[in-house]
């Protein structure tokens, strides 16, 4: 049976609450693995930039540098049309530049008696961005000071060079647009998927998400087991972080994964050039990598697959050793 | 569930029937707010303890109160206070006046002896007399001082014909436990810690010697001066160590062949007990069996054949017996002058000082001392009649716990005689001259062997070895550098105590858990392995006693109506009803009445009519009535309950809210006393206020306060099987967390931060008590209990992705080098050469303009830190001339540090100092950041350790309907055969608490409830078990089970693989064996072992045991001469002088040396060889 071609018909998506901060919508009509993926997508392959490249002018407070940059990292960027943005690898640039990053500058020193919070509202960002929003640090709070990055006391400073890159999720996690996405098909385990344990009464010991529990129908009582029936409506809640617009996660997400699939395609047909989404996580055979294939490996041990693993680290190391900005083999620090 | 007032916070103990505590809550804070309020708050404002009875709610208020005037670490405190300001005035006392053997007229008497404040090395004491010195701990840490005070005395002395008076006088230096009352830190208020680098919450107890942190670990021994009654090999004896500040000596009274003898070192042969009883004056036989058996003729009958010693040996009176003590006494004195040994005279001088010491002779008047040997005779009798009245030697009441106080008096006894013999030999010296140039002045000798006393300290701290020639003593390991792997380690340190038995023999007893042990020691922690139960820790509410003065006690024993034993016969003190009183194990008096003396007595004790460490017990087998004042002691303070009513009422405990009143009113008024094991174990204590009855006489403060501060950070432990709870006592301190306060300002060897640490989600009272809170070691993790793909089994873990890139298990490891730069003999001094620097040299990039590496730079491997010159010449020379300014002939040897780990690290910061002996010294501290990694080890707090097996992709994780995703998936076949309940609740009471927004408890014998967690739940529309519906990340279909899903709070281990990480293909070798060397600090090779090779042997594979132990090991080519078997060279014999027949065999090197060692010892070791592949 067509999932697609079911009674309802063509898929389509309801907006049950959506916000600045968060959507919450079902798609009905839909199909489990597609979800999942489309989940996935959005979780860990949107691109969004992040500070990725710090360096460290002045640092005299309490923390160590990598600590510092590790927060930086995490900060959210706003992330508004990060397509202008070049990835840093497509660049043809040594390092960073105005079409591949974005540069912020941390620059604080406490001069008074109390102790100075530096947040991140205290960033300044370059000028010469391919749009207006891109880069600016995410604030939300009432205030508008945005996360603390570091306290300083008197007589210390803080001056760093921020740079800004696109990335995904999939390679540090400063890159997630979304922190947690909600997904749900068939709050009522009509499916019978789940085999809920319970002592007395199965419904007063697990409660569940009346509201969409109400959408998918309670079923009535002595209803028939459709043994064939398969999920249908998911129902998805994305909260932003805050560098990109919900609704956007989505779009976005939905743009990635059909260009994961064109990639795919083009591959099976090979008429299509592109590698993937960005030469990243699609798929990948020797040939193609660099063309060395099965032949005489060239330093060390290499894997059949030529050297790269998925995350784009050498051989022999662990893919969470190896980072873009490290150089494989070693620790991240 | 009945219904709640609004926000009442997680209820402790029982449910929320009574509210009267409630009432309090709308008290404000009293306006002097101190350290100790606050200390209070958490459990006072923010949540209200509510309890079926009012007292029982807050009297463990009483906890925090002891706390704050005791503190963690008291005992040791209090133990230095006590030799610093009692017993080294005791010592002095005791070794008053040095007189000279040359010359009678002299001497020189010590008339005060003071401990001053600490300062430098090179402060003149004179000065501290206006301003203090401005010395902190931080800087002796740091600079690698020791952290010490002068010790002055005041002396008179002759001079000429004149007296003369000195004062403040330095006779040496000695190091200061920190925040005892001579420290620094002493009375200074928590906020001025940051202002001396320290840190507020570092409970002190520890020295700082040279540089480094060494505590005097606390010592179990069997208690001095007490009569211990023992059955060995069949022979029954009771024996007693005496001790006093002259002598030690252990006597027996034991019983053989039913006959009773006394036996001692000093003595030859055992001696009849009889004879020791007459020769002490009581001469009739009538008398002694009175003494010893009273009018029971059962005892009679078994003492009476004592007798037939007497006709056999024609001993009747005092002066045979004497005589016949006299013969036996062993000869210790050299015989000269051919003296003919007096017996009579030798027998009195050793009955009286030597035998029995601690019972003192005034006067010729044994009978005291007769008294105590008829006592342990009467012992032995009853031990013999009664087996059941044997005693215990590990009971804890018969031990006695030695502190850093009497580790150090014993020290400084030593050495101040020492100090004083010298400075005698030096007087004598000079004395002797018939003619001397000026007047003879004994202070300018006071310093010519000054710094004895100072360096014999320092080094025995340092050292940790304790050898008193005088005692025999030879102790090693007394003090330990104070670990600092975090807050926990070192407070389980201090609170360690450490057995003297043997660690190799295998014998339960001193092994097992005494329950007698019971609110003193903590019951799970303790090491696993060879230390398994001699190394204890106390548990969270005790004290141990320093000595208190006998006289004022013995007075009240007499004032109470007790009669004074010396004037009683045997007839009464044996007499039915009769009790005997002891005072430290001594008989002094006898009453009738003992319940009413007992009664009496405390009383006055409750009163503050003397000290509160005083103990008082009747032991009803021996029909005595026991009082100890004496040191060592461990005891707790409980609440006394009289009539069936505590004393601590409702009225008393809002006094202490108040802050009107402190723990110490609480003992004066009688409300709360402190108890001792003995005593503990004559009383009948409840636990919780309901369980009073009429016999009633103590009341529990906490039950919780059986555990100790380690074992206190477990949630839930009552619910755990017991092992695990060690086990976490052993993890916790391996815990990564924060330090102290300070733990950025210091330099330490090796130090472990974690970037992120939590404060536990589900707390325990000890917790807050012991701030571990406030310095944290461990994240809150949201774990899933699922299998998950199978990279997590035998405890693997499996971790979220996300989570590790936005900081779980994120630490710091800090590693210091440091470089001192050497004074030479002949004056030359090693120097920072910076103009050595080669802008060429990649290796030297990093250096700066000062000839040390920069802060903030990555050093990896062969970098160079720091450009050292050292002098070519630092040998003492008259010729070398010495025209330099350096003393050496002015050429320089490049001497520069390279940075050698193969993992790279940053320069945290550099630290240029001077020590004590003017040397220079460089501390550089490199820092590393670790995220987690595959096989780091995590731990939560119930003795579940495991390695991470996978980090897993964040989408790949299973997640809940919110999207929440775990941080940790954790494999459920961890629980079953450990059974840590306590696991599972703290993830209940850790859920419920974090969709409550409250902080949930699981203090041991109290907590959160299961059942109130399970209503939070549901009301948050989760399930009431704790389990969740997850959906695979990785398919999106919903998991078919549910799963036990929430926070548990992880501990980050300090034993990470890239510390571990080790291979090697070809590397270095031993010098000696040519084998390849060990470890991974030196490129180690991987080794074979035995039990591999069996496996190898036993499947056949010779040819790759061949490779394995020799060829890739130390194979080594000889030439061998078939006729002799030896070992030629170069393909010539040079035994047989011929080349003929001289093969060339490969061997293992090692089997070469042994055959050249065995050669060195005149044994021929001859070689045999045939044809590999022999034709035939």
């Amino acid at each position: 049976m067509d999932p697609y071609d079911m009674e309802g018909g063509a898929i389509n998506v309801r907006f049950l609450n959506a916000d600045s901060t968060r959507a919450n919508f079902l798609i009905q009509n839909f199909d489990l693995a597609t979800a999942n993926s489309l989940r996935r997508v959005m979780l860990a392959e949107v691109p969004t930039i992040a500070i990725d490249v710090v360096e460290v002018l002045d640092n005299t407070s309490v923390l160590a540098d990598e600590f510092i940059c590790h927060r930086l990292g995490l900060i959210p960027l706003n992330s508004t049309n990060v397509d202008d943005l070049l990835a840093s690898r497509d660049c043809d640039c040594d390092g960073y530049c105005e079409l591949c990053s974005v540069v912020l500058m941390l620059d604080a020193k406490c001069t008074g008696n109390d102790i100075m919070k530096v947040y991140a509202r205290d960033l300044v960002v370059s000028e010469g961005r391919p749009n207006e929003e891109i880069g600016l640090p995410v604030i939300t709070d009432p205030d508008g000071l945005g996360s603390i990055i570091v306290k300083l006391r008197r007589g210390q400073s803080i001056k760093m060079k921020c740079v800004a890159k696109k990335g995904i999720a999939k390679e540090h996690a400063k890159w997630a647009p979304s922190a947690a996405i909600g997904f749900e098909y068939d709050p009522n385990n009509k499916l019978r998927h789940l085999d809920y344990w319970f002592e007395e009464d199965p419904i007063k010991e697990w409660p569940k998400n009346e509201e969409n529990a109400n959408i998918d129908g309670i079923p009535q009582e002595g209803e028939p087991f459709d043994y064939d029936a398969v999920p249908t409506r998911f129902f998805f809640d994305v909260e932003t972080v805050g560098g990109l617009e919900p609704d956007q996660i989505v779009l976005q997400g939905i743009k990635v994964l059909q260009r994961k699939l064109a990639g795919i395609i083009g591959d099976l047909t090979g008429t299509e050039e592109t590698n993937g989404v960005d030469g990243y996580g699609g798929g990948q055979s020797p040939q193609m990598n660099g063309g060395q294939g099965y032949g005489a490996p060239e330093q060390g041990y290499t894997t059949p697959y030529g050297n790269t693993s998925t995350w784009g680290g050498g051989g022999g190391t662990t893919p969470y050793g190896a980072t873009p900005y490290g150089g494989g083999g070693g620790n991240p620090w | 569930m009945p219904p709640r007032p609004k926000k009442t916070g997680p209820t402790e103990i029982g449910d929320g029937a009574a509210k009267p505590a409630r009432k309090k809550k709308e008290h404000p804070a009293p306006a002097a707010k101190d350290d100790f309020s606050n200390l209070l708050e958490p459990f006072y404002y923010g949540k209200s303890l509510t309890d079926p009875i009012n007292t029982a709610t807050d009297k463990w208020n009483l906890l925090p109160a002891f706390l704050k005037v005791k503190g963690l670490v008291k005992q040791h405190i209090d133990s230095f206070n006590h030799f610093v300001d009692v017993e080294l005035k005791k010592i002095v006392e005791a070794n008053r006046v040095v007189h000279s053997d040359a010359d009678d007229k002299f001497f020189l008497r010590y008339t005060d002896i003071r401990v001053l404040k600490p300062n430098r090395i090179d402060e003149d004491i004179k000065d501290m007399k206006y301003k203090e010195s401005n010395i902190t701990p931080n800087e002796c840490r740091l600079r690698d001082l020791t952290y010490a005070a002068p010790i002055v005395v005041d002396i008179e002395y002759r001079r000429g014909n004149k007296m003369v008076r000195r004062k403040d006088i330095k006779i040496g230096r000695l190091p200061i436990m920190l925040r005892s009352n001579k420290c620094v830190l002493h009375g200074r208020a928590n906020r001025d810690m940051g202002l001396l680098n320290e840190c507020e919450i570092d409970p002190g107890g520890y020295f700082v010697v040279r540089g480094q942190e060494k505590v005097i670990l606390v010592q179990e021994q069997l208690s001095k001066n007490r009569v211990i009654v023992e059955s060995a090999k069949g022979i029954m004896q009771a024996s007693v160590t005496s001790s006093t500040h002259e002598r030690k000596s252990k006597t027996y009274v034991i019983l053989k062949k039913g006959r009773l003898y006394l036996r001692h070192n000093i003595l030859n042969e055992e001696i009849p007990i009889v004879f020791i009883l007459k020769a002490m004056g009581i001469q009739s036989d009538h008398e002694i069996i009175l003494l010893v058996a009273g009018e029971d003729t059962v005892y009679q009958d078994q003492f009476a054949p004592n007798f037939e010693a007497c006709t056999r040996e024609n001993v009747y009176t005092q002066q045979q017996a004497l005589d016949y003590i006299g013969s036996k006494i062993k000869m210790t004195r050299k015989p000269s002058g051919y003296q003919k040994r007096n017996y009579q005279h030798e027998a009195i001088e050793c009955l009286s000082t030597i035998v029995i010491t601690h019972v003192p002779v005034f006067g010729m008047n044994f009978r005291p001392k007769a008294l105590y040997v008829a006592f342990m005779a009467r012992r032995v009798l009853m031990a013999m009649h009664d087996p059941t009245l044997v005693d215990d030697r590990d009971y804890v009441g018969n031990k006695r716990l030695e502190l850093a106080g009497q580790m150090l008096s014993i020290l400084f006894e030593d050495h101040f005689k020492r100090f004083n013999h010298e400075f005698k030999v030096n007087i004598d010296k000079v004395l002797k001259k018939p003619n001397r140039a000026s007047e003879f002045d004994a202070y300018d000798h006071m310093h010519m062997h000054g710094n004895h006393l100072t360096m014999g300290i320092e080094r025995a701290l340092s050292t940790g070895n304790w050898n008193l020639k005088r005692f025999k003593m030879e102790r090693a390991g007394v003090t330990h550098l104070l670990s600092r792997l975090s807050y926990i380690s070192a407070i389980g340190m201090m609170t360690r105590i450490s057995s003297q038995f043997e660690k190799t023999r295998k014998v339960s007893g001193p092994r097992a858990l005494q329950p007698s042990q019971f609110g003193m020691l903590c019951p799970s922690d303790t090491p696993e392995g060879e230390a398994c139960g001699l190394v204890k820790n106390l548990a969270l509410m005790t004290h141990i006693t320093t000595e208190d003065e006998e006289d004022p006690v013995r007075k009240l024993v007499f004032i109470l109506g007790a009669e004074d034993i010396v004037s009683a016969s045997g007839y009464e003190i044996h007499g039915v009803g009769a009790y005997v009183v002891f005072v430290n194990g001594t008989p002094i008096a006898v009453t009738r009445t003992p319940k009413k003396f007992l009664t009496d007595f405390r009383r006055f004790r409750r009163i503050g009519r003397m000290s509160e460490f005083v103990s008082i017990y009747i032991n009803h087998h021996h029909n005595g009535v026991h009082i100890a004042t004496d040191e060592g002691r461990i005891c707790r303070p409980l609440i006394i309950v009289e009539r069936g009513r505590t004393k601590v009422t409702a009225r008393y405990l809002k006094a202490l809210r108040k802050g009107t009143m402190n723990f110490d009113d609480f003992l004066t008024r009688g409300l709360v006393e402190y108890v001792d094991v003995n005593e503990e174990n004559d009383s009948n204590i409840a636990v919780y206020e309901k369980d009073i009855n009429e016999h009633t006489t103590h009341l529990e403060i906490e039950p919780f306060t059986i555990l100790g501060a380690v074992a206190g950070l477990i949630p839930y432990p009552h619910h755990n099987q017991s092992p695990r709870n060690t086990y976490q006592c052993a993890m916790g301190k391996q815990a990564i967390g924060s330090i102290a306060y300070n733990q950025f300002t210091r330099i330490d060897t090796l130090l472990y931060l974690m970037v992120y640490p939590q404060k536990p989600l589900v707390s325990t009272r000890t917790i807050e008590l012991i701030k571990y809170d406030k310095l944290p070691a461990g994240q809150n993790a949201t774990v899933a209990v699922m299998s998950y793909s199978g990279y997590d089994i035998e405890d693997a873990l499996v971790l979220n992705k996300a989570s590790v890139d936005r900081g779980f298990g994120r630490c710091q490891v800090f590693k210091k080098i440091a470089v001192q730069l050497k004074n030479y003999a002949n004056g030359a001094s090693d120097m920072i050469n910076a103009s050595a620097r080669d802008p060429k040299n990649p290796n030297h990039l990093k250096i700066g303009g000062d000839g040390i590496v920069e802060v903030g730079m990555e050093l990896a491997k062969d970098d160079v830190y720091l450009l050292k010159s050292t002098p070519a010449n630092t040998s003492v020379s008259s010729f070398s001339g010495g025209a330099n300014a350096y003393g050496g002939s002015g050429e320089w040897r490049d001497s520069h540090s390279t940075y050698k780990l193969p993992d790279p690290s940053y320069v945290d910061k550099i630290m240029v100092a001077e020590n004590d002996n003017q040397t220079r010294i460089i501390k550089i501290q490199m820092r590393q950041t670790r995220r987690p990694e595959l096989g780091d080890k995590f731990s939560s707090r119930h003795g579940q350790k495991g390695v991470v097996g996978i980090i897993s992709p964040q989408a790949d994780m299973p997640f809940s309907d919110d999207g929440v995703t775990p941080d940790i998936i954790m494999n459920p076949h961890g629980f079953p055969s450990r059974m840590t309940v306590g696991k599972m609740m703290e993830l209940l009471s850790g859920k419920a608490g974090v969709l409550d927004g409250s902080q949930q408890y699981g203090t041991a014998f109290g907590g959160s409830k299961v059942e109130d967690m399970a209503t939070i739940l549901l009301s948050k529309g989760f399930s009431y078990s704790g389990k969740d519906y997850l959906t695979s990340g990785i398919t999106g279909e919903a998991l078919p089970s549910y799963v036990f899903f929430g926070p548990i709070y992880y501990q980050k281990l300090k034993h990470m693989v890239q510390d571990k990480l080790h291979s090697r293909a070809r590397g270095p070798r031993a010098t000696l064996t040519r084998q390849p060397t060990e470890g991974r600090s030196r490129d180690g090779g991987l080794r074979l072992g035995e039990m591999e090779r069996d496996c190898l042997i036993a499947y056949g594979a010779s040819q790759l045991l061949l490779e394995r132990l020799m060829v890739s090991s130390d194979a080594h080519e000889v030439d061998v001469c078939e006729r002799c078997g030896q070992m030629g060279y170069q393909g010539w014999c040079q035994g047989c002088k011929t080349g003929e027949g001289v093969s060339k065999i490969t061997m293992p090197y090692a089997a070469k040396l042994l055959l050249q060692e065995l050669a060195s010892m005149n044994v021929k070791v001859k070689l045999g060889l045939g044809e590999e592949f022999p034709s035939g």
